[in-house]
This record gives C-alpha cells, structure tokens and sequence, in this order.
C-alpha cells in the first residue's frame, strides 16, 4: 500500500471518529466536492470534475502578539492543478497541490498600532460583487465562478486615533493573479481570426519580485464611513501577450506562445457609506492611472445598496468604468465584467443557508446565474448543493463561458 | 330621617376613603415607581465592566440542537453600554465578531459584524434590528442591554416566578428612544434583589408575546448578582437559544481600544 493511500484512509477514520468543535487555536475542514458540466468545449474539458480539499489552520497567543499558520492540500481531476512544487508565494501560474495560507505575526507596537508580518489576506472593499478598492488584490480565477481572493506576503501597520483608523500595506513580492487556463471552458477564446485548432501555450513567465505600497484613512461619523486610499507599484492582474510571431505549426494546428507581463499602476479611491433609512449606502470610486499602452488609465465607480430581510440581506451593486479601455476587456481581468450590476440575495434557515446571484453584464447583455443551499446536517458536517449557469451573448464575459454551465455538490467536514 | 342623614355621611365617607385607597394603590403601582424600581434596579446591579465566556445552544421546532462558543466584553451598563462579542466555535462562525457602542438617548446603537470571510466589517442597519443575530432566537436588538430611560413604564401588579415574589413591569418603547421592533416589553423584576427573571416580548401589532427571555441560575459572583443561564424562546416558531455563562469576571480592567472597530476586524483576536 503507498503511502498515499495509507494517509487517505487515517483522514477518512479521522474523519468518522465523532469529536466537539474545538474552541481553541486549531480548526480545520475537509470537502469532497463534485461537479457536472452541461457541455465540453475541448477534449481537455471532461463532462465531471472532483476537487478534495484539506485546510488546517493553527492560531495561539504569545503575550499580546498573535500568530497564525494555515496549510491547504488539494487534490483537482483537471489541468487547474499545478505540480507539486514549493510555492509558499503563489508565484506559479497554477494552483499548488500543497499552498501556504496563513503564516502571519501580529504585534502590538503600542495599545493603538499593530503591526503585522506575513502572508495574509486583505479586505478593503467596501461594496461586495466589485470594489475598485480590492480590484488591485491578488485572485485566483482559475475557477472564474468562485472568484477567490490570495493572501499575499505583505507588513501591514494599522492604528487607530478617536474616529480615525489608517492602514499602511507594503507587499514586497508580486503574488499574481492566477487565470483559468486559456482555451478551457473557463477562459475561452474567440477563434475568430485563428486557424482552426490553434493551442495556446502559456508560458510560466516569472512575475516581478516588486510589489505594490498602499494606504488607507477611514473615518467614523455617527452613521457615515468615510474613507480614502493611494497605492503605487506593480499590478498584480498579468496583461498577455500572445507571441504569434513565434507561432510553430503542428500537425494539428498552429501553437502559440502566450507571455504574461506585469504593468506598474498608480490609484487613488475614495468611499462613502452610510445608513440611509433601511439601507446601508455605499458608494466607491477609483482613478487609475499607468503608462503601460495595454493598460492605461480607469475611472471606476460603484454604488451599492444593502438591506436586510429578516435574517438575510439583499445586495445591489452596480459598477462600471467610465474609460474606454485600450484592448479587448477580458485581457484586463479586473475590468472585464464591467459595466456590470450584481444583485445577491442570501438567507439562513433552521435547517443551512442559501444564497441567490445574478450578475448581468450590461455593454453586452449576457450574465450569470448562481445559486447554492447548505444543509447542517451536524454543527461540523455540512452538505452543499449549487449551480452556475452563464447565459446570454458569446460576446459578453460571461455568455462566453456556456460550456461552463454546472451543478455541484460538496460535503464538508469541519473540526 | 336623623339617623339616614348619619348613615348617608358614613357610606360617604367609606366610598370616599375606599376611593382614595383605590388612587393611592393607583398611584403606588403607577409609572413613577416603576421608574424607580428600574432605577434602583441599574444602581444596584451597574459594573464597571463584565466579561465571559459562554455557551450557546440553539434548539429548532424539531428539536434539532446547534451548538457555538463565544466570549463577550462588556464596558458600561445600560445606556453607556459597549459590548464585544467573539465566537469562538463551531467553526463555521469562528471569528466571526460583533460590536455594539451605545449613543445618546433617542439614537440606536451603532452596531457592526465581522465576517472572516470577507476580511471586513459590516454594518448593521437600524432597520435589521430584527434580524437573528448569527442563526440564534436572538435579534440586534435583543443584544442591546436595558435601558429604562428609552422606555414609557408602568407597573402593572405583583406575580410569583418560580418561587420568588416579582415586580410586573410593562415597558413601552418611546419613539425619541430609537426605533424598536417591540411593541411593548414586560419585564419580571425579583423583588428581593430587583434582578430580571423574565421578560415578554411583543412585536409591533401582536397582542400574544412573540419572544420569552427566560433568566436562571442567579448566582453571586464578585459581589455582583448575575444570571448563569438565559434563555430565549421564540414562541411562534417554537425554537429557543440557551446561554450558558462561564468564566464570568467584573470590574476587570480592559484592552485599550477592545471596543472599537479597528480591534473588530483583527483577525484572531479578542
């Protein structure tokens, strides 16, 4: 018996031996999850995929100081996966079998400044769908659906001084944004203009160890949240560039090369938010600035209303850029989708919770369906039931992704 | 005719004293000295500070039982109140964080959740005031601690919970209080120590209460009397949420700056 399979069978006794939450500084998750496909757009794309995961976090208090190191191990049935290399940063263009999550230190400089060392993840948007203020983070897009966010190696300095806050991020080393990998279901090309069964082969160009500094002022007013924020250095969302100059025919069909380059980029935001009658108001908009010529400059703004329905909230968001951008928009993957408008709707129940979103692109007209439910069936097992369905013109960012369209099902099993 | 004229003046006399012992007895079981007793109440029972840790167990209409963990931070009482609140298991709320700093009479308080998973706070609307506070029978507003001097109070009579003589307090919500999701709250004042055995909550338009608090195991801890068990139970949907306090400590100094946002959204912490 490989070792491999020695370990898979202690998880699933692990995972059978009834045990409490434990409330101290470890916890954890394990998921079996599956998904069915309506269609396949190449031979690479199968009609199912299964995705097992293992997460475990550790968190403990030395003094006034926090520490906190989490490991997740996956296993993926597709070509999303990367080899099983050392990456603690994130750096390669596919998901690591073995990813480093958490590995931070937070220290207490004085009771109203905190400074923190590490890789960890930021959260500065206010509006939930599209914040210009996170659109500068890190994400991994490789499942373009679950739009997940990457921690990134960074020191941050947060303090606090009556109503205001601020936080001072310098992130050294570029975590890159990871896209889906190009010609699959979930980033497909047009093939207008390319001779049929042309390959795209992307190339594993290392990003630049430079990253980016950012701060940010916030505000308290009564129910007004005021905030501002600047940030210079390099972006992390890779341009591509696809090398038809050293395209190589095969015997079936042309190959090209695809390279990724890193643009530096100025921004200035600013975001407003308050309590107006039931709703919470939010408004963000952003200037961006880069010489880069694939790149150029946005203004983007968003605006959003939050309104709770018993013990669920309704979200409308709505985003756009007000300039024109200078390539195809889904090569700027922070703007592709815009101008959109994201209405989400979510609700706890005694037995789970559900959720509800519709996003619909507006230049185009297509958009993107979602929905999921998850039932308890204990405090720590949990099932999930969903589906993504992306309709509407093949021109659009989400109409293109029809062979996309799934059901899943996911088990959980949390300590 | 003499001795009619005696007996008029006597029955008159009867009714006019059985009259004033009736508007006395009014008067003693009327809004002032409910004012006072909920008064003397807060005196009695403030603390500088008060915190915990606690269980909670939520049981639905089927019985099916939700456990989590949480530990909570108290600084002030009543209308000064600021309160931090951390769960600390199952894992799915792990982290997740709620603060609530009281403002001036005639403001709600400004409320706000941390979710883990978005990395940030959010913001709690004065209109989702009657949303369950993290699945449990337990509303935003429900974690608000007492304060009388938001409330139109009355005394209506004397009742017996569990053995021990109480005060029946019915208590209004007063539009310059801020908005309420009640109608009307009556409360259960144990005589002896005027601490809270119960509470009655009616939703706007409802004429049956639609929530009990329940409060049990009243112990003395550092000189200060406090319930070791509360439980809510939402008599509509036939669920309820049991508190079960442990480590409970008062007077205890507390972190500079543990109420306030920026300690809110710090991952992993207090």
């Amino acid at each position: 018996m490989t070792s491999f399979r020695i370990a898979v069978r202690l998880l699933i006794l692990l995972l059978l031996i009834p045990s409490p939450a434990l409330a101290q500084g470890i916890s954890g998750y394990a998921e079996a999850k599956g998904f069915a496909y309506d269609g396949r757009s190449n031979s690479r794309d199968p009609w199912l995929l299964g995705w097992g995961t293992l997460f475990g976090k550790w968190e403990e208090r030395v003094g006034g100081a926090q520490l906190t190191a989490s490991v997740r191990g996956e296993w993926i049935t597709s070509v999303e996966r990367g080899t099983l290399v050392f990456d603690p940063a994130d750096r390669h263009i596919r998901r690591a079998p073995l990813s480093v999550r958490d590995l931070w230190v937070r220290l207490p400089l004085t009771p109203s400044l905190d400074l923190q060392l590490g890789r960890f993840q930021l959260g500065w948007g206010k509006t939930d769908g599209y914040s210009p203020a996170d659109a500068f983070l890190p994400r991994d897009l490789s499942d373009p659906f679950s739009d997940e966010k990457l921690p990134l190696w960074a020191l941050r300095l947060s303090g606090e001084e009556g109503a205001f806050r601020f936080e001072a991020v310098a992130s050294p080393v570029t975590t890159p944004w990871r896209l889906p990998v190009l010609g699959s279901r979930n980033a497909p090309l047009t093939v207008e203009g390319f001779p049929e069964g042309t390959v795209f082969n992307e190339l594993d160009t290392p990003p630049p160890w430079a990253g980016f500094a950012a701060l940010r002022l916030l505000a308290t007013f009564g129910e007004w949240d005021i905030g501002a924020w600047g940030r210079f250095g390099v972006r992390p969302a890779p341009l591509l560039a696809f090398r038809f100059d050293r395209a190589t025919p095969t015997s079936t069909g042309l190959v090209v090369p695809v390279e990724r380059r890193y643009a530096r980029e100025e921004g200035v935001g600013v975001e407003l938010s308050r309590i107006v009658g039931a709703f919470v108001l939010r408004g963000e908009a952003a200037a961006l600035f880069s010489g880069d010529r694939d790149l150029g400059n946005a203004y983007i703004g968003s605006l959003s209303l939050e309104r709770g329905f018993g013990d669920g909230t309704l979200l409308i968001t709505l985003a756009g850029n007000a300039k024109t951008t200078p390539v195809d928009a889904s090569l700027l993957f922070d703007r592709a989708i815009l101008p959109v408008l994201i209405t989400a709707w979510n609700r706890t129940e005694e037995w789970g919770e559900w959720k509800l979103v519709w996003t619909a692109e507006l230049r185009h007209g297509d958009g993107l369906l979602k929905g999921e439910a998850g039932y308890n069936l204990t405090d720590l097992w949990k099932l999930t039931i969903g589906g993504e369905l992306p309709y509407g013109s093949e021109k659009g960012p989400f109409g293109t992704l029809d062979a996309a369209r799934r059901v899943h099902v996911a088990l959980r099993r949390s300590w | 005719m003499h001795e009619n004229r005696s007996v008029r003046k006597i029955l008159l006399l009867l009714a006019l004293a059985a009259l004033l012992t009736a508007m006395s007895a009014c008067l003693a079981w009327g809004g002032a000295d409910a004012r006072a007793l909920l008064k003397e109440s807060e005196n009695r029972h403030r603390t500088r500070t008060q915190q915990y840790a606690g269980d909670l167990t939520v049981v639905n209409k089927d019985g099916k039982v939700r456990k989590k963990g949480w530990k909570s931070f108290r600084e002030g009482y009543a209308g000064d109140a600021r309160n931090l609140i951390r769960f600390t298991d199952p894992p799915e709320v792990k982290g997740v964080g709620f603060l609530s700093l009281s403002r001036s009479a005639g403001q709600n308080p400004d409320q706000w959740l941390y979710l883990p998973s978005m990395k940030r706070e959010r913001r709690i609307a004065a209109q989702d005031r009657d949303a369950s506070f993290v699945g449990t029978d337990f509303n935003y507003e429900d974690m608000e601690e007492f304060d009388h001097e938001k409330y139109k109070v009355a005394l209506q009579g004397e009742e017996t919970l569990n053995g021990y003589p109480c005060y029946v307090i019915a208590a209004t919500p007063l539009e310059k209080g801020g908005k309420s999701v009640y109608e009307k709250k009556i409360l259960y004042l144990r005589k002896d120590i005027l601490y809270l055995l119960r509470e009655d909550l009616y939703r706007k338009g409802e004429k049956e209460p639609t929530k009990r608090l329940i409060l049990s195991d009243i112990q003395k801890i550092d000189g200060h009397w406090v319930a070791r068990k509360m439980e809510m139970s939402d008599l509509r949907k036939g669920s309820r949420t049991t508190v079960l306090l442990k480590e409970i400590a008062f007077d205890r100094p507390q972190a500079v700056g543990r109420f306030t946002l920026r300690n809110l959204n710090r991952e992993g912490g207090d």
